[in-house]
């Protein structure tokens, strides 16, 4: 027996002790200590793919050879691109890629595929014939949607971190130039007639404290590899693929349009979200917003796009309503004709509007993702990322026609199902939301939000990013829960689910991911955790004992008190004078610094667009450490070192 | 002894039912599982909602087995409103020992055949459902009709067997002058129940039934949909989530694409009360071809032309059947109200109507109550901020409307019913009947820029200057 397999039945022994008592805390104790051994370390070495600790596949991508007759899946968690059979579906061969890979395309001409590495920052070419890996290239940090301009000439890579687009030689892959893109730039599409590159962004922009979020999709010409137009989209946060018809004149985005500025007292009337598609191009004029909702049904985080090849079909993936719509696309053009278009030029809170376009939900498996249509258009593949399948979509008839399984583990370890638990709305009133609704891919959403038990309009929260949140308890900004189960039970069933309940083991498992989420790279980090010599100043200020003027700093507003610790927190509250009369009280917990360079905006209410505003407009008395005698250089400095965090 | 009767009329109908009717032939090949359903000589389905009496003759329950039909419970003088329990295992029923005695609830276990009485009360109490984790949902007669209420496990010795692990107490849900009626708990939680349009109107010849929302604890209360007229009752939700209800004497549906009820096309005949679906889909319904005879029980596969008789008998209506059968444990909603004696309520946008969007911002809203003798009080006005925003302190548990006015104070739009809101409730509202198809706007309502604080129009305190906080870290 091996070691995971003994400690998989270790746990199958504490979750049946755990069904018979209610020992939830004790239960978290034991879970957090037999846990890390059945997982890697968040920045393990090469991984071992030996069949004992083969990892679960986790398909998040697919796409289909021109020829029809392959299926390429990008497996997120075992790192590894599939290469199926399209037509028996038997595995021809695994590639193995690099660290936690996230966007895969193929060229024009089909011989090369190409897979970007979100965890080394790479990108892996394939070459399709040998389906081995020729090249392995640097690209930007947390690259993601990748595209080949038609020529062959140059290759486009999203990079979520830099919010950029690194513009590389395709032969070489020598980046050329970098296109600035939305916050977290994530998913690219080439025109069809290949003159444009669209991208879009999962975090919203900058904008002023409690207004409407703002994205954009980016547009740029393949020809001198400029961005030449930013297509607003107000209100939406969190936008994913985006597909055109074949005749380029309707292009389509998948979206989260938020209501985080109303108070969340309920859920009904899409009081949390409504889930939409943004079209553009010709056959819509102005950019236009549909919402994919109902009035009793959500289609909850809507990600993966296809138009089929005569305009007739639109699905969409909808990871956590864990089914696919298919829109009847020149019913839904017919719609926009016939129905007044608002001013605001979005439709999204008539929740009956789908009805008149929206043909089917297909039901699919856990948090299905990309999806990619059979070259005759008969079958529609859908990666369910948190099941190890693929489901095979009949298109004729909109129901699933058979399933791949993918080879992986037998059965589901507690990460895994909490994983589920994390991703799927069916705990939520009708579906609306889960927990990846306003943590992104886990993450957070960058945003700020009005929750109903504060009071309306009382204590403005900043979403806060989730890795590294094992051991900086207590949570909230005011420390108002004790434990991770406390702040993923009752409170999110109460207050955000507001229809069901977690059983004892469920909420368990959602623990035991949450404790063990990994934590990304640091990219601000120098290899072997070396600072560089601004960072290196910047830590001597954080930990500074006496100021520019030579007085002793009171040890209570010194930056390494309050943010101590291997994750920057001393897990106590303070008042640093950023109360607004709005918040209830002054008294804040500090807040981990982990990854804070890429979870603006900042402070307990999201009203810090930046670092560097915390204490240049939000610290006028110097109570959230002693910061007013520092320079506009030296406070660059402590930002270098707080990004290392 | 399996059966005793206690009312004469109906039993003796009822004592020599199987040997005189029996099913029709292809009944004992019925596919389904067993069927209880409640055999009346009188159905008057909308009784209820004006206090009265449903079944004025007498009912009882029965249990159809293989196509036979046998009374599922002896020693009742009447029995009536089965709801089996979501493992299938147990009945709730309501039942009369005695022929004057009030309708009371019980629970009837199939295995054993055991009885508890769960409900005891001076005063009709009819129609329970199973809620999750222990609990019960049933309508209570009160001075001012029937009324939803939940039960947990203090409620009875009885009830506390069912899961220790129960709420407690009897919980109204319902504060409406007039009846409000459970018909089924949905799978989102919610309980859906039947009451007259608009709601809060007094009982009188011309009531239209309508059916309602509220969660477990009495909160969220509104229309399932508004495109109101049309008497609508017995809704029953499929798997699907669409919920059937007879519409008039034919069956409708609500859908979730739809703001609005669609057609059932159904075979003719004239239809009535709640129907039950099988596993496989099928429709179990009552029918009758016309006015002066008796609905009987028919299975009809969605989406054809004909429908089967399952069980007729001369002289009852076979009416509201259940299917014997585990099904999908509906949501548990996790209560968020706060330990407050009042409620909270906000408007995104008062302009915003399903009947037509206001072209004027109105000044202010003014709230009213009943009085213990029904009149309406005015509680309070506040005003409407420039983007149509209004954030209130409301008397809760009771009925309330809101009014909208003018500079002058005269009234621009009025709410037609009465609704509550629960205490320690706080509630959005996107418009003034915008209706269920209606999202809200993602911005911040300008009231809440002004002051977080809601205008008191509870009429009993003047404006508080506390903020508006909940304990705890939640």
């Amino acid at each position: 027996m091996s070691l995971r397999a003994l400690i998989a039945g270790q746990w199958s022994g504490l979750r049946a002790a755990f069904a018979a008592s209610t020992a939830t805390l004790a239960l978290f104790v034991v879970a957090a200590a037999v846990w890390p051994a059945l997982n890697r370390p968040a920045n393990a070495g090469p991984r071992d793919t030996s069949a004992d600790e083969l990892d679960y596949a986790s398909p998040l991508e697919l796409v289909v050879s021109p020829d029809g007759g392959r299926l390429y899946v990008l497996c997120q968690q075992s790192e590894e691109i599939r290469v199926l059979d399209a037509n028996s579906y038997a595995v021809l061969k695994t590639v193995h890629v690099g660290r936690v890979p996230r966007g895969i395309a193929l060229s024009p001409a089909g011989d090369r595929l190409f897979v970007t590495n979100t965890w080394d920052d790479t990108l892996s070419v394939i070459d399709t014939k040998a389906l081995t890996v020729t090249a392995t290239w640097p690209v930007g940090a947390e690259p993601s949607g990748v595209v080949e301009d038609r020529a062959g000439k140059r290759l486009y890579v999203a990079n979520r971190i830099s919010s950029d687009v690194a513009v590389l030689d395709a032969q070489t892959g020598a980046e050329e130039k970098r296109l600035m893109g939305g916050r977290g730039t994530s998913y690219l599409a080439l025109s069809p007639d290949g003159n444009r590159v669209y991208a879009t962004h999962v975090y919203p922009n900058a904008s002023a404290h409690r207004t409407a979020p703002e994205s954009e999709i980016t547009v740029m010409d393949t020809t001198r590899a400029v961005v030449t137009d930013r297509m607003p989209m107000h209100g939406i946060a969190g936008v994913f693929h985006l597909a055109f018809s074949a005749d380029g004149r309707l292009g389509v985005v998948a979206g989260y349009h938020p209501k985080n500025l109303v108070p969340l007292a309920h859920l009904e009337h899409g009081g949390a979200f409504a889930y939409t598609l943004t079209l553009f191009g010709a056959d819509v004029g102005k950019p236009v917003e549909v919402p994919l909702d109902e009035l009793d049904r959500y289609a909850s985080q809507p990600f993966g796009v296809v138009i089929n090849a005569d305009k007739s079909r639109i699905f969409v993936t909808i990871g956590g309503s864990e089914n696919v719509v298919a829109i009847d696309a020149q019913r839904l053009l017919a719609f926009l004709r016939t129905h007044p278009r608002p001013a605001s030029g979005s439709y999204a809170q008539d929740l009956s509007a789908s009805s008149n376009y929206v043909i089917a939900r297909i039901p699919v498996g856990h948090n299905p993702r990309g999806l990619a249509l059979s070259r005759d258009g008969r079958r529609l593949f859908v990666a369910n990322r948190l099941e190890d399948t693929i489901s095979v979509i009949d298109t004729r008839s909109n129901r699933v026609a058979s399933t791949i399984a993918l080879a992986g583990p037998n059965g589901t370890n507690p990460i895994r199902r909490g994983e589920q638990t994390f991703y799927t709305a069916r705990y939520s009133f009708q579906g609306q939301i889960s927990c990846s609704s306003c943590h992104i891919d886990s993450t957070f959403d960058g945003l700020t939000w009005d929750l109903e038990p504060d009071g309306f309009g009382r204590d403005i929260v900043d979403n806060k990013m989730l890795e590294g949140v094992k051991g900086t308890e207590p949570y909230k900004w005011n420390g108002g829960n004790p434990n991770i189960p406390t702040e993923c039970g009752p409170r999110t069933e109460k207050y955000f689910w507001r229809s069901e309940q977690y059983d004892n083991l469920t909420l368990a498992d959602l623990t035991v991911y949450i404790r063990n989420m990994p934590t990304r790279p640091n990219r601000w980090r120098l290899p072997g955790y070396e600072l560089t010599p601004a960072q290196e100043r910047g830590k001597a200020l954080f930990s500074r004992a006496v100021d520019k003027f030579g007085k002793p700093i009171e040890e209570y507003n010194r930056c390494s008190f309050c943010h101590s610790g291997p994750k920057g927190t001393n897990q106590k509250l303070f008042d640093v004078g950023t109360r607004k009369p709005t918040d209830n009280g002054a008294m804040l917990k500090a807040p981990p610094l982990t990854e804070i360079a890429l979870t603006a905006p900042y402070l307990h209410d999201g009203s810090a667009r930046t670092l560097e505003e915390i204490w240049t407009v939000y610290n006028p008395e110097d109570k959230h450490g002693r910061t007013n005698d520092l320079t506009k250089d030296e406070l660059n400095d402590l930002i270098e070192y707080l990004r290392t965090r | 002894m399996r059966f005793a009767a206690g009312f004469p009329g109906i039993a003796g109908l009822l004592l020599g039912f199987s040997a005189l009717c029996g099913p029709v032939s292809a009944a004992a090949q019925t596919p389904f599982s067993d069927i209880v359903v409640t055999a009346a000589p009188v159905y008057e389905p909308l009784a209820a909602l004006r206090g009265q009496e449903r079944f004025p003759k007498g009912a009882q329950l029965l249990l159809v087995h293989q196509g036979k039909p046998e009374p599922l419970v002896a020693g009742f003088a009447a029995t009536a409103d089965a709801n089996v329990s979501i493992d299938g295992r147990s009945v709730l029923f309501a039942g009369k020992q005695a022929a004057n005695d009030p309708w009371q609830i019980w629970e009837l276990t199939f295995a054993d055949h055991s009885l508890r009485r769960l409900i005891a009360s001076s005063a009709d109490a009819i129609r329970p459902f199973y809620l999750p984790a222990g609990r019960l949902v049933y309508a209570q007669r009160t001075a001012s009709g029937f009324q939803v209420v939940a039960a947990g496990k203090s409620a009875t010795s009885a009830l506390a067997a069912i899961d220790a692990a129960a709420g407690a107490t009897v919980l109204p849900l319902t504060y409406v002058q007039g009846s409000a009626i459970p018909a089924d708990v949905l799978l989102d939680g919610r309980i859906l129940f039947e009451s007259n349009f608009p709601l809060g109107s007094e009982a009188g010849n011309h009531l239209t039934p309508e059916m309602f929302l509220v969660y477990s604890d009495g909160s969220g209360v509104e229309s399932y949909r508004c495109d109101h007229g049309a008497p609508r009752w017995g809704g029953h939700q499929l798997a699907s989530g669409d919920v059937v209800f007879t519409h008039g004497a034919s069956l409708a549906r609500f859908t979730s694409p739809l703001a609005h009820e669609a057609p059932v096309a159904a075979p003719h005949g004239e239809f009535g009360g709640a129907i039950a679906e099988t596993a496989g889909g099928d429709w179990l319904v009552s029918a009758r071809a016309g006015a002066g005879t008796h609905y009987a029980l028919k299975v009809w596969k969605p989406g054809t032309a004909a429908m089967q008789t399952v069980l007729a008998q001369a002289g009852l209506d076979l009416v509201e059947p259940v299917v014997v059968a585990p099904r999908t444990r509906p949501h548990q909603h996790p209560t968020a109200l706060h330990d407050w004696s009042y409620a909270n309520m906000m408007a995104l946008d008062a302009r915003l109507s399903r009947a037509g969007d206001l072209k004027v911002l109105p000044a202010s809203v003014r709230l009213e109550t009943l009085d213990a003798q029904g009149h309406a009080v005015v509680t309070g006005t506040a005003p409407v901020e420039p983007d149509g925003s209004f954030f209130v302190k409301t008397p809760a548990d009771k009925p309330i409307r809101f009014s909208l006015l003018d500079q002058k104070g005269a009234v621009v739009r009025q709410e037609h019913g009465w609704f509550w809101i629960r205490r320690g409730e706080q509630r959005i509202c996107v418009g003034c009947h915008t209706g269920p198809e209606r999202g809200s706007e993602n911005q911040v309502p300008a009231v809440l820029l002004r002051t977080t604080t809601p205008a008191d129009l509870t009429g009993v305190n003047p404006v508080s200057s506390a903020p508006n906080k909940a304990a705890g870290g939640n």
